[in-house]
């Protein structure tokens, strides 16, 4: 019984700079944030020591209510995207061969050795008026003078896809990978058309990385505001971007904590939702 | 194991995309000292042998520090902020200490005097005193110039291209054109952008009445259809490639261009321009205020201030480099006479700026159609 107690008691002490961490650097933050949110901007600089919910008020501003719209809009079009393009990807990569599988794996992995936002830039190259793809458009006749795509909605919507697509990948690849393929075999063998057989068998059981990998690439998406300033040239007004202006422009700090928080417990809101929805305990590949 | 693999991947390159939220993202920029706070264990007042410099990336050219160094065996830890309120931040948190001098925006230096956070110049240690251009002292932010000294100055103007603007550009009220329709960028500053549409009413840029903001506010929104793109940083790459035919600009971003493509305008709107001035300040508890008042010596000397223009692009605030200038740079780097009414963007009520703050999100939004 006392060992007992003196394993736990070890376990605990290995454990605690862990919990003081989170505390300090995780929950102290939000705390501190949460604080901010209530308190009175200061003339010029700084907060006043003032409690008040004008903060919240504020953000019933029609203008600004719309910047969370906007947020909303841009994550459910991205995720819907991501979804499309990434299952599938993840679907074939996981049949790959052994080689193969690694190779496509390290191809996913390659770009993230460089920073996002260098890589944004490299998209600005490529989609920019008389950029790469207006080069390649025009030499192949298609079109006659260069297209302005860059600093436009889409441009952005193939920002953020670019930059979230691996976490789709990812969750449906381990979904499908320990999948058990003899089951669609046998489904084949009793007469289901492969069509079927993938519905009815195959597509409920990457279910879950299905509805993981969204998870994964939704939250981000929510927050992901420097996507929209860069590629779509500050036209997009997420609520990320609104957050910012208020810290570096408009010195209102308490505005922008009260922004933060309830884009936050929103973001929150939203998951929990969807999981009771979709039933989904894990994160598929991620836990 | 496999799966612990990818989880933690995936955990890393979230990470990676948050470090790219934290930065300012419209500046590809990421010197190695970005953040590093100097060390201040060197705190003799005589005799110091380093100097904490704090000011945004890109201000001085290397000979200049290196010859500082060189000539009075000081070395200088070059430290930089992105913008002006994160400079503000660090140093309240430091309490005036930490850096040695600091150079920042005109609106900012009014705060940072006003909170206490910079100390008196001793003019008797700065025998180039006399070198400075009077046109830039004496402004809102120091108006008895005992705290600064200017270190370059710049306007915004719009620049545009003739070949593809059809209208001939004189000031802000022709961006309202159609003919420029999804062909205009503007700068990401609220103040600025906003002021167009003050100073295209005859206003001033400085209003603190918010129904006159708010009528700016609606004026800008017919602007929205003519705005490809707004940012800070660079804008002068999108007016050069063509990707727009008139962009309104900072000074060193149209010395950046004029010097790429001679071929374009430069306009000093007829209603009125608005300018700045960047102020150099020692804080007021500097570990090394010694050091701080031979650098800033040391920069207002003619010859190493005309190197040190003609490196930033702005405009010279120092009278005794002016013919030093290199010719090619001259028409960009001396302010000219003809360049009309000016006046400088200063800090406004809280309830001025709100609406500001109001304005320019609508006007954003707009622009995105």
């Amino acid at each position: 019984m006392s060992k007992g107690k003196k394993k736990s008691a070890a376990a605990w002490l290995m454990a605690a700079p862990l919990y003081i961490f989170t505390l300090v650097f995780v929950l102290g933050p939000l705390v501190y944030m949460l604080v901010l949110s209530f308190l009175q901007r200061a003339e010029v600089w700084g907060v006043t020591s003032q409690v008040t919910l004008d903060n919240y008020k504020n953000i019933l501003t029609p203008v600004y209510l719309r910047t969370f719209a906007e947020s909303f809009r841009l994550a459910v079009t991205s995720t819907l995207l991501i979804a499309l393009i990434g299952y599938p990807f993840g679907y074939f990569m996981a049949k790959l061969r052994g080689g193969w599988k690694r190779a496509a794996m390290l191809g996913l992995m390659i770009p993230f050795w460089t920073s996002s936002l260098i890589r944004l830039y490299g998209w600005i190259v490529i989609l920019r008026s008389g950029g790469t793809l207006d080069k390649a458009l025009m030499a192949l006749g298609l079109t006659q003078r260069p297209l302005k795509l860059l600093y436009t909605y889409p441009a952005v919507l193939v920002g953020m896809v670019y930059a979230l697509v691996p976490f789709m990948i990812l969750a449906v690849y381990s979904s499908a990978e320990k999948m058990d393929w003899s089951l669609v075999e046998a489904a084949r063998d009793l007469g289901a058309s492969a069509p079927r057989a993938f519905f009815t068998i195959t597509f409920k059981l990457t279910l879950p990385g299905l509805l993981s990998g969204v998870i994964l690439t939704f939250i981000p998406s929510m927050g992901l505001f420097f996507i929209a300033d860069i590629l779509g040239g500050n036209k997009v007004v997420l609520v990320g971007s609104l957050i910012q202006d208020q810290l570096n422009q408009a010195h209102n700090w308490p505005f922008a904590a009260a922004l933060s928080v309830v884009l936050m417990a929103l973001t929150s809101l939203m998951i929990w939702f969807y999981r009771r929805v979709t039933h989904v305990k894990e994160l598929e590949g991620i836990l | 194991m496999k799966k612990l693999i990818s989880a933690v991947l995936a955990l890393a390159l979230g990470a990676g995309m948050l470090a790219g939220c934290g930065g300012n993202a419209n500046t590809g920029s990421s010197a190695p000292d970005n953040s590093a706070a100097p060390s201040s264990s060197d705190t003799a007042p005589a005799g110091d042998k380093t100097l904490n410099l704090y000011t945004w990336q890109g201000m001085f050219p290397q000979e200049v520090l290196d010859g500082f160094t060189q000539e009075t065996g000081i070395a200088i830890n070059y430290a930089n902020f992105d913008t002006d309120e994160n400079m503000l931040a660090r140093l309240e948190a430091a309490g005036g200490g930490d850096y040695d001098v600091v150079i920042a925006d005109d609106y900012i230096i009014q705060t940072v005097i006003a909170e206490g956070l910079a100390q008196k110049l001793d003019t008797a240690k700065l025998a180039n005193w006399g070198n400075i251009d009077p046109v830039f002292q004496g402004q809102f932010y120091d108006p008895t110039n005992e705290y600064t000294v200017p270190y370059g100055s710049g306007v915004q103007t719009i620049v545009y291209n003739p070949a593809l603007v059809q209208k001939e550009i004189t000031g802000y009220g022709d961006l309202w054109d159609e003919t420029l329709k999804d062909n205009l960028a503007v700068i990401g500053n609220y103040r600025v952008v906003n002021g167009m549409a003050l100073k295209v009413m005859g206003e001033s840029y400085n209003t603190e009445d918010t129904a006159t903001i708010e009528a700016a506010g609606k004026k800008l929104l017919e602007l929205a259809p003519n705005i490809r793109l707004i940012k800070n940083d660079n804008v002068q790459d999108d007016l050069l490639s063509g990707e727009v035919g008139a962009a309104v600009m900072y000074t060193s971003q149209v010395t950046l261009a004029m010097l790429t493509d001679p071929t374009l305008k430069v306009v000093y709107p007829t209603e009125g321009v608005g300018f700045g001035i960047m102020g150099t300040f020692v804080p007021s508890k500097a570990p090394h205020p010694e050091a701080a008042h031979a650098f800033i010596d040391y920069v207002l000397r003619p010859e190493v201030s005309a190197q040190c223009f003609e490196y930033m692009g702005y405009y010279c605030t120092n009278q005794a480099a002016r013919d030093l200038i290199n010719d090619a740079y001259k028409p960009f780097l001396l302010l000219p006479d003809n360049i009309g009414e000016t006046e400088m963007i200063q800090p406004i009520a809280a309830a001025a700026e709100e609406a500001h703050n109001r304005v320019w999100t609508e006007f954003k939004t707009a622009c995105g159609g």
